[in-house]
């Protein structure tokens, strides 16, 4: 939280002097602020930049990443440069990393003998959850090379939903951009596996419906009126995924968000008692749902692609 | 100024709009995700999920092994049952052969030495009566010769000595008579 306020009051105390400076990019409104907080950006905030800048040692708050000029695939402009958002991605896939390998070296050869406890013993617990109740229920007999899958993106989303919880942290799952991309996976992954599963033949009459036990016409006018619903159910699971992903995780940092910002719109009117202790008791409590959310959203998106992976795997 | 007109704002200004998606970020999704995907599943996933299977495994295994060993203890336990009550039952029908063994002993001890006691018995009263009977005839022998001789003192002075003889004799027999009587 300090990590998200103490910009605020970097701003904010230039505010009250905008009049004598305002080129020092002062007069954010508190709106302003907090988008800047839940929108990518091309920088880094230095935890406590602050408090460093104002005793000297740094003389900036934040880090520019580097720029690539974008690239030109056909219609589609690709700029490379890395942003907040990519930098905790890649944080995330970093701490995912070491602690699933970590967990794997204190549960594999011969610490195998031993009983599982501790962290490790923690980890296995959400493997193996999500393994039989999440993976091998859902997704049915065969399931067991999904596993991986469910497993890397269940980790990889908590990890990234947690670290916008951390002071200074960003959410990159918080992100439109990053959320449709892991449901384009998700979707990639349904529809292989259900051609996998059902064959050339069965996969098409996922898209293009034909009943039973009616004459040709019948036939083919079912087939002209379901096939775009068809084709619209199979991008609605994901766009559906994409969505509840970055919804939740926004709309929980701009509640925070909005219960700080209370204390500076209310200071001006109020005694400080007021305005500070309601809005800091209310954004804790949101706080600590929020962590519940993070989790909660990423059993979610590895729940429902297993799910969705079933449906199709089943499909007659 | 509301949140919500300010996303649109931002939105419609193009400019790090909370709706913008970044064709880059994308990229680096996909690149970092597929990358954790691949680097996890190498060397994360399938040593933790192996070790797992083999834990599972292993339980099962030591579950089994047990079931079977109490099985099997439970059959040993009931041989060892039967055969204490198999000894207890040899040791009870031992026990009562003894008895009965020592019981018939016993019983011909007794019998005999109830027999032997009898023929003594009646080896003794024969010899008694014998005894009785030579004493008796050697009494009357006796008897008669003092009779006898006193009578032939008597008689020499004054009767037959040979008549005197025989009236004595039959007096001295029926004397003989009721003492075998009345012993």
């Amino acid at each position: 939280m300090i990590g998200r306020l103490w910009p605020w009051l970097q701003a904010a105390e230039p505010q009250a002097e905008a009049a004598a400076a305002p080129a020092e990019g002062g007069g954010l409104t508190l709106g302003e602020m907090i988008m800047h907080h839940v929108t990518d950006s091309r920088e880094l905030e230095i935890p406590f930049g602050g408090a460093l800048r104002r005793i000297g040692l740094i003389d900036r708050t934040a880090i520019e990443l580097p720029r690539f000029d974008p690239i030109q695939l056909g219609p589609v402009t690709l700029d490379l440069s890395p942003t907040k958002h990519v930098v905790f991605l890649f944080l995330a896939a970093i701490l995912v990393a070491v602690v699933m390998i970590w967990t794997a070296r204190k549960t594999h050869g011969k610490a195998a003998e031993r009983a599982p406890k501790g962290v490790a013993n923690l980890i296995e617990a959400f493997v193996i959850y999500l393994r039989d109740e999440v993976a091998l229920r859902n997704i049915g007999h065969g399931g067991e090379r999904y596993v991986p899958y469910v497993l890397t993106l269940f980790f990889f989303i908590l990890f990234a939903n947690l670290l916008g919880l951390l002071p200074w942290g960003a959410t990159a799952t918080g992100n439109i951009a990053v959320t449709a991309t892991l449901a384009f996976l998700s979707l990639v992954l349904i529809e292989v596996s259900g051609f996998r599963t059902l064959g050339p033949r069965g996969y098409l009459r996922t898209i293009v419906f034909v009943p039973e036990g009616m004459p040709w016409y019948g036939k083919a006018l079912m087939a002209a009126i379901m096939t775009p619903v068809e084709l619209l159910g199979k991008v609605a699971k994901p766009f559906a995924l994409a969505v509840r992903l970055f919804a939740n995780m926004t709309a929980g940092h701009l509640v925070v968000l909005a219960l700080v910002g209370l204390i500076f719109v209310a200071a001006p009117v109020a005694s400080w008692i007021l305005p500070v202790i309601a809005p800091v008791v209310m954004a804790v409590a949101i706080m600590v749902l929020e962590l519940f959310v993070a989790l909660l959203q990423a059993f979610i998106f590895a729940m429902l692609t297993s799910v969705f992976i079933g449906l199709i795997r089943h499909a007659h | 100024m509301n949140l919500f007109t300010i996303v649109l704002q931002e939105h419609e200004a193009g400019g790090g709009g909370i709706f913008d998606i970044n064709t880059g970020v994308m990229f680096w999704t996909v690149v970092i995700f597929l990358t954790l995907l691949v680097v996890l599943t190498r060397f994360a996933w399938r040593p933790i999920l192996g070790a797992l299977e083999a834990r599972e495994r292993r339980i099962q295994e030591i579950l089994d092994a047990a079931a079977q060993d109490r099985v099997e203890a439970e059959r040993l336990l009931e041989d060892q049952r039967r055969q204490l009550a198999e000894a207890r039952q040899q040791a009870q029908q031992i026990l009562a052969e003894g008895k009965q063994a020592s019981e018939r002993v016993r019983q011909e001890l007794l019998e005999r030495a109830k027999a032997e006691q009898e023929a003594m018995l009646a080896r003794a009263r024969q010899e008694l009566t014998q005894e009785k009977e030579r004493a008796l005839e050697a009494l009357r022998r006796e008897a008669v010769d003092l009779s006898l001789a006193a009578a032939s003192k008597l008689v020499e002075r004054r009767l037959n000595a040979e008549e005197d003889r025989r009236l004595v004799r039959s007096f001295l027999e029926r004397v003989g008579t009721e003492a075998g009587e009345q012993p």
